[in-house]
């Protein structure tokens, strides 16, 4: 048996691509002139084929002339906007339900007959029960079995709608119109305030029902004679004078009928359903609006007027054209509704103060919805007529005056005002907002939107230093810490984005002032993390951010989840911009990362944080101390000592000590005490890793660098730990928990990528982006094969590590061999892959000249042996053993297929590393039998193997090897 | 098995004086019939009954008073002969009034109310010889006054004004009502089409206690004249509530009042009898009291409720 000679230098150039120098770079944007020359010259023929994404645009810009030219765009597609009204009423409805939704308390104190109706005996028993409950409810929630619930309230209300239904179909209208009559009659009580909004819709849906067919049956007789013959065909904006007697008659008689209802509520809401049926008497069916939105005054109940009136603004956008008119009357009558719900006197006990709230904000969505009737599609004109109709302002130029407004009726109006108009007038509503100062809706809110307001677009400088002057004053004087930052929070992007650097340290200033003064509460940190985000998303550099006063005292006092994702940002931002030098910096992060570290619990979490584990790994990784290399070290060990209980930093500190060692290196031999010192570090830093391939690499990763120093017997140890590392991977898997694990894959086998490169940051950042952390119960096949990849590699660093002559050179070799027996993770196919490296191994040592040295300083193994015999016949014996090894774990593999891919795997290791001669020869061909009784013979390994066999074949020259 | 029956030209079967009573006679049959003529009967009368009011007992007990004839007219529309199976349509038009001919009396509208009853009837009898049941029909048709007869002069847009202050009620008031006070302002038309809507507003100025409802009722007063007495009575026949519950002071509030088809007819001021129509602004202050009285009569003077009533006369236009 004789090892076969290899000249890696001839056999590197002979396989090496040939190569040729390259113009351009590829990656580098072509020039932006041509650029945008080509993307005109598309423009210019784009006319003669559809471009999707153009086209339309085209198009809207047309639209949107036609709709600056005039009223006419009303009539462009009336169909298209009453089908975008229809949608928002539904989504509007929905979001009504779901806001004050029912609760299983709600059923009505005084039970009116329609719901009674059931047909349940002891309804009339279970309201007085229920009244009397109410004054108990710890009795009603035991007896709550016999109570009408607001299902049932429900579900009787849609059976009254399919009745309905269902006597209209049998043509019996007059019972429609009574059970809708009672339906509508529901809405006159108001007593369960939260349950209103529910019934108001279901309500509403069966008015709406009620009007859609009645207006269907008009148009029916308008539209065909008695005897089915088609009179006309009416068109969508159609006229009075179009429709014919008996239609009319028809139609009459349903408002007269309505008419006569004698409660007010019933019969303003079933005139408006069927407010669309006026077209068929006049060309002004919005002028019974105007007398409807009067008669709504009668409605003393302040929730059932303004239901009334927002059921009003949905019916009036079923008719084809309408002016705002009666919206406003409706938004004027509000503020006086509102005005008188704010100044009972009732509101000196705490309850009703509660009731005054919770009415209030049941009449939110009712303003809100009319308010945006009013501005829909208004011009900057119309708004200032609106604005005067309103009271609030006096002329087309002084927009806003100095009357108050009802401050819920000014957030919705400040909702819906055209941006320009917020940017011009911002200090005039800013003082509006200061006058209208009720119960009905926090000042500080209004406050808020007019900064979100501003935002969406910048008016000129001067207005917004008015404005921000004029803000910073309002917050001064607020006191409680959760108003100021409700406040402030939207001006901070202004300030921010106009450099108003003065007005910034003053907000900072007042916010750290009120957090000192009293504990702050979790709403308060919420604010604060708004406001710190935005300053930090604003600034590139974080030492601007750190310069600024009272930052960190702000920071501080946060706590929780806030000052968690504070934490990460501030982290993010630090490790965006390559390396971190200033040392106050660093001292600040640290402390960063120490209370992101408190506040996770990394021992217990299940991945959600490992974004925080991430960038602390990061940080530490991108400390540079520059040439103050012991600092760094020192800041390594307070990194470990501070962080613990994160496994994933465990590594990167290896990997930055590592990286410190390599650095000292390249200035010679002169910090060599400084160099051992980082080895030990990472040495003793190693085995706190739970897992065993991160261990192991790094064990490698470590030997490597100790290599580089000349350090061979740190080196030889740390092999030695790498090797009892994999020992006891058996013995730890046993009872493993949950551990952090990696892909070990990345490590490339049997490589020469000795010395820095591997520990170089970058790589380093890529393979901690690349290791996403996966929890696993047990080694998992990628496991196993990141270990045997890591072996290889350890193989690979072998061929450069000196030999010790005292434990026999194949030493190690033989630690790892025994491996292959001993661990119940190696598979056979393993086995096989591991023999194979050790083979190669065995058969590089036996060269006069190694394929790669670690320095030139230690002498490597090739030239410790030179021509030593015993050496490599110590290698040449060891080698036959693990021959003869390997066929009989491959005789032994009980699966067909494994055993010819592993017969031919074991075959190509051989030629390689053997000369193939009358020892070897059978022991090729009768792996190569194995593999073709195993495989097909067109497989493709197998046809290259045997090529290789025969380029191999003893035909070739003397060697210098020797012969057994 | 025959039937017969009348079917007028116009489905709201409203027609006027001076227009011809038009439609057909539907006569639909098994076999076909023999028959001594088919003759159609107009008839218009007032029927005046005493029932209660302002009526004695004595007064009650005559009942009925003699009915005021208005139209008696009879035309054969076919002369004798045979009416084949099946369904026969037998137009016909006839004139109500004819020119230049004296009528008994004027033609009053259609009306029926609870003591006064104005009817008009079209019957179309068809004679089968003595063996057989004679076929007759009858269908009522409404009358209302020629369009020539109507008012030359426009409803007067005039409306009065009113105040209802605790000074202003004869009744008792409640002592909180009396003491506190309360005002409450608006007007109304008194003149009114009956094709429009009463019309007004109102404004609550004041009230120390609150308000639980204000309602227009439509009252009607039907009187006729018994020997030397006018017996009347009074029937409300339409409630309609202008505010619900204590509402917002000096706003003002619409009233809008329309008017009920069947239950109205123009104001008439005949010899006989008269038809009246009066409206009533009644407002309901809140009081436990009123819980008690929960079935009484709305416009009967209470501790709790203030009144205000105005005339109102109805006029027929185009």
């Amino acid at each position: 048996m004789e090892f076969r000679p290899r000249n890696y230098i001839a056999e590197e150039e002979s396989h090496a691509l040939p190569r040729s120098g390259a113009d351009d770079h590829p990656l580098f944007a072509p020039s932006t002139s041509s650029n945008h020359h080509k993307v005109d010259v598309v423009d210019h023929e784009s006319h003669d084929f559809f471009d999707p994404l153009r086209s339309p645009a085209a198009n809207a810009v047309a639209l949107n002339k036609d709709v600056e030219d005039g009223e006419s765009s009303s009539t462009v597609s009336s169909e298209a906007a009453a089908e975008v009204s229809v949608k928002e009423w539904t989504t509007f409805k929905r979001f009504l339900m779901q806001k004050f939704p029912v609760s299983k308390m709600v059923s009505v104190s005084l039970m009116p007959d329609v719901i009674i109706k059931t047909g349940k005996a002891n309804v009339k028993d279970s309201t007085t029960k229920h009244l009397k409950e109410l004054d108990d409810p710890a009795n009603f929630a035991e007896e709550d079995v016999k109570v009408i619930t607001g299902q049932e309230y429900v579900s009787r209300l849609h059976e009254l709608k399919d009745e309905i239904k269902r006597a209209w179909t049998a043509e019996d209208r007059v019972t429609s119109l009574k059970l809708s009559i009672k339906v509508a009659r529901l809405l006159m009580d108001t007593s369960v305030l939260q349950f209103y909004p529910t019934l108001f819709v279901l309500v509403v849906e069966i008015m709406d029902m009620l009007g859609n067919l009645v207006w269907e049956r008009i148009k029916q007789k308008a539209e065909f004679g008695e005897d089915g013959s088609r009179l006309c065909y009416l068109s969508e904006n159609f006229k009075e004078i179009n429709i014919c007697v008996e239609a009319k008659e028809t139609c009459n008689n349903w408002f007269c009928k309505v008419g006569s209802v004698r409660e007010l509520l019933p019969r303003i809401y079933l005139e408006l359903a069927i407010l669309p049926c006026w077209r068929f008497l006049n060309d002004r069916p919005a002028n019974s609006l105007q007398r409807l939105v009067l008669m709504t005054r009668g409605l003393a109940d302040p929730l059932a007027s303004v239901y009334c009136r927002l059921y009003m603004a949905h019916c009036a956008r079923k008719l084809p054209s309408c002016d705002t008119g009666h919206l406003i009357t409706s938004i004027n009558d509000i503020k006086i509704l509102l005005t008188r719900v704010l100044s009972t006197k009732e509101a000196a006990h705490g309850k009703s103060v509660d009731n005054r709230r919770l009415l209030v904000s049941l009449m939110e969505p009712t303003i809100e919805y009319i308010m945006k009737c009013i501005f829909k599609d208004a011009s900057q004109r119309q708004v200032g007529t609106v604005l005067m109709e309103l009271g609030l302002g006096r002329n087309q130029v002084e927009l806003f005056g100095s009357n108050p407004c009802v401050s819920v009726v000014l957030h919705h109006l400040l909702k819906e005002l055209p941006t320009e108009i917020v940017g011009s007038y911002a200090v005039e509503i800013l003082h509006l907002i200061e006058y209208s100062n009720d119960k009905s809706y926090d000042q500080c809110l209004n406050y808020r939107l007019l900064g979100f307001r501003l935002c969406e677009r910048r008016p000129t400088l001067d207005i917004l230093n008015a404005a921000v002057d004029r803000i910073i004053q309002v917050v001064t004087l607020l006191d409680e810490l959760d108003d100021f930052l409700k406040v402030v929070d939207p001006y901070v992007d202004i300030i921010l984005q106009n450099q108003m650097d003065n007005h910034l340290n003053t907000i900072l200033e007042g916010i750290s002032e009120r957090a000192c003064k009293k504990e702050i509460v979790d709403n308060d940190v919420v604010g604060l993390q708004s406001i710190l985000m935005k300053i930090l998303s604003h600034f590139k550099d974080l030492e601007d951010v750190f310069a600024l006063g009272h930052f960190l005292e702000i920071l501080d006092v946060m706590y929780g989840s806030s000052r968690i994702s504070i934490d990460m940002q501030i982290l993010n931002m630090a490790t965006r911009n390559g390396c971190i030098n200033d040392p106050t910096t660093v001292q600040l992060l640290f402390e960063i990362c120490q209370a992101l570290h408190d506040g996770i619990d990394f021992v217990n979490s299940k991945g959600d944080d490992y974004q925080a584990a991430r960038l602390i790994s990061r940080f530490v990784l991108m400390v540079d101390y520059g040439a103050e290399m012991e600092r760094h070290l020192t800041f390594l060990v307070e990194c470990r000592g501070a962080f613990g209980s994160i496994n994933e930093l465990k590594e990167t500190l290896v990997h930055s000590s590592n990286h410190l060692a390599t650095k000292a290196l390249k200035d010679g031999r002169k910090h060599l005490s400084f160099v051992k010192s980082c080895i030990a570090f990472s040495e003793v830093t190693i085995p706190s890793i739970s897992d065993h391939i991160r261990q192991l690499n790094l064990y490698i990763e470590t030997s490597e660098v100790a290599l580089l120093a000349g350090l061979i017997s740190h080196s030889d140890g740390l092999v030695d730990s790498a090797i009892s590392c994999l020992q006891s991977v058996d013995l730890i898997n046993g009872c493993s928990g949950v551990r952090l694990r990696c892909n070990g894959g990345t490590v490339p086998p049997l490589h020469p990528a000795v010395g820095s490169t591997w520990i170089d940051g970058s790589i380093g950042i890529q393979r901690l982006g690349a290791t996403v952390a996966r929890y696993h119960r047990s080694l998992t096949p990628v496991d196993v094969d990141g270990m045997v990849t890591s072996i290889q590699k350890l193989c690979s660093l072998l061929v450069i590590v000196p030999g010790n002559p005292e434990l026999g050179f194949t030493h190690t070799l033989k630690s790892i061999l025994s491996l292959i027996t001993s661990q119940s993770w190696i598979t056979s196919k393993i086995k096989i892959r591991i023999s194979c490296a050790i083979v190669s191994l065995s058969a590089t040592l036996s060269q006069n000249k190694l394929p790669y040295n670690a320095d030139l300083e230690i002498l490597s193994n090739d030239l410790l042996f030179y021509g030593d015999s015993s050496y490599v016949q110590e290698l040449l014996s060891f080698s036959e053993h693990v021959l003869q090894n390997l066929v009989e774990i491959i005789e032994q593999e009980p699966s067909g297929a494994v055993r010819g891919s592993m017969a031919l795997e074991a075959c190509n290791c051989i030629a390689a590393s053997f000369k193939i001669n009358h020892n070897i020869q059978p022991v090729c061909s009768k792996l190569i039998e194995t593999a073709k009784s195993n495989l097909s013979t067109n497989d493709a390994y197998l046809q290259s193997t045997i090529k290789v066999l025969d380029k191999h074949l003893p035909t070739s020259g003397i060697s210098a090897s020797t012969t057994i | 098995m025959s039937t017969v029956e009348i079917k007028l030209s116009r489905s709201n079967r409203i027609y006027r004086p001076s227009e011809p009573l038009q439609g057909k006679i539907v006569i639909k049959s098994s076999s076909s019939i023999f028959h001594y003529g088919i003759h159609l009967t107009v008839n218009g009368s007032a029927n005046l009954q005493v029932r209660g009011g302002s009526a004695g007992v004595v007064e009650s007990l005559y009942g009925v008073i003699k009915p005021i004839k208005i139209l008696k007219k009879s035309q054969e529309i076919r002369t004798s002969g045979r009416i084949g199976s099946g369904t026969t349509e037998v137009p016909f038009s006839m004139n109500l009034k004819q020119h230049g001919e004296e009528n008994l009396e004027r033609f009053y509208e259609t009306f029926h109310g609870a003591d006064i009853n104005i009817q008009y009837l079209v019957t179309v009898d068809i004679m089968r010889g003595y063996l057989h049941k004679s076929l007759s029909a009858t269908v009522e048709f409404i009358v209302e006054t020629d369009k020539a007869d109507l008012l030359e002069r426009p409803v007067s847009p005039e409306m009065v004004v009113f105040y209802i202050t605790q000074d202003t009620q004869r009744h008792p008031l409640l002592p909180e009502l009396k003491s506190g006070g309360f005002k409450v302002t608006g007007k109304m038309s008194t003149q009114c089409s009956l094709l429009d809507p009463i019309a007004g507003e109102l404004t609550v100025e004041a009230s120390s206690v609150p308000i639980h409802s204000i309602d227009i009722h439509l009252l009607r007063m039907e009187s006729i004249l018994l020997g030397e007495k006018i017996i009347s009575e009074t029937s409300l026949i339409q409630t309609t509530q202008v505010a619900d519950g204590d509402v917002c002071r000096n706003m003002t509030l619409p009233i809008y009042v329309i008017l009920p088809r069947l239950l109205t007819c123009p104001t008439v001021l005949a010899g006989p009898f008269s038809v009246e129509f009066k409206v009533s602004v009644v407002i309901s202050f809140r009081s436990e009291l009123s819980k008690l009285h929960k079935k009484s009569d709305p416009t009967t003077p209470r501790l709790w409720l203030a009144m205000e009533t105005l005339p109102l006369e109805l006029v027929r236009t185009n």
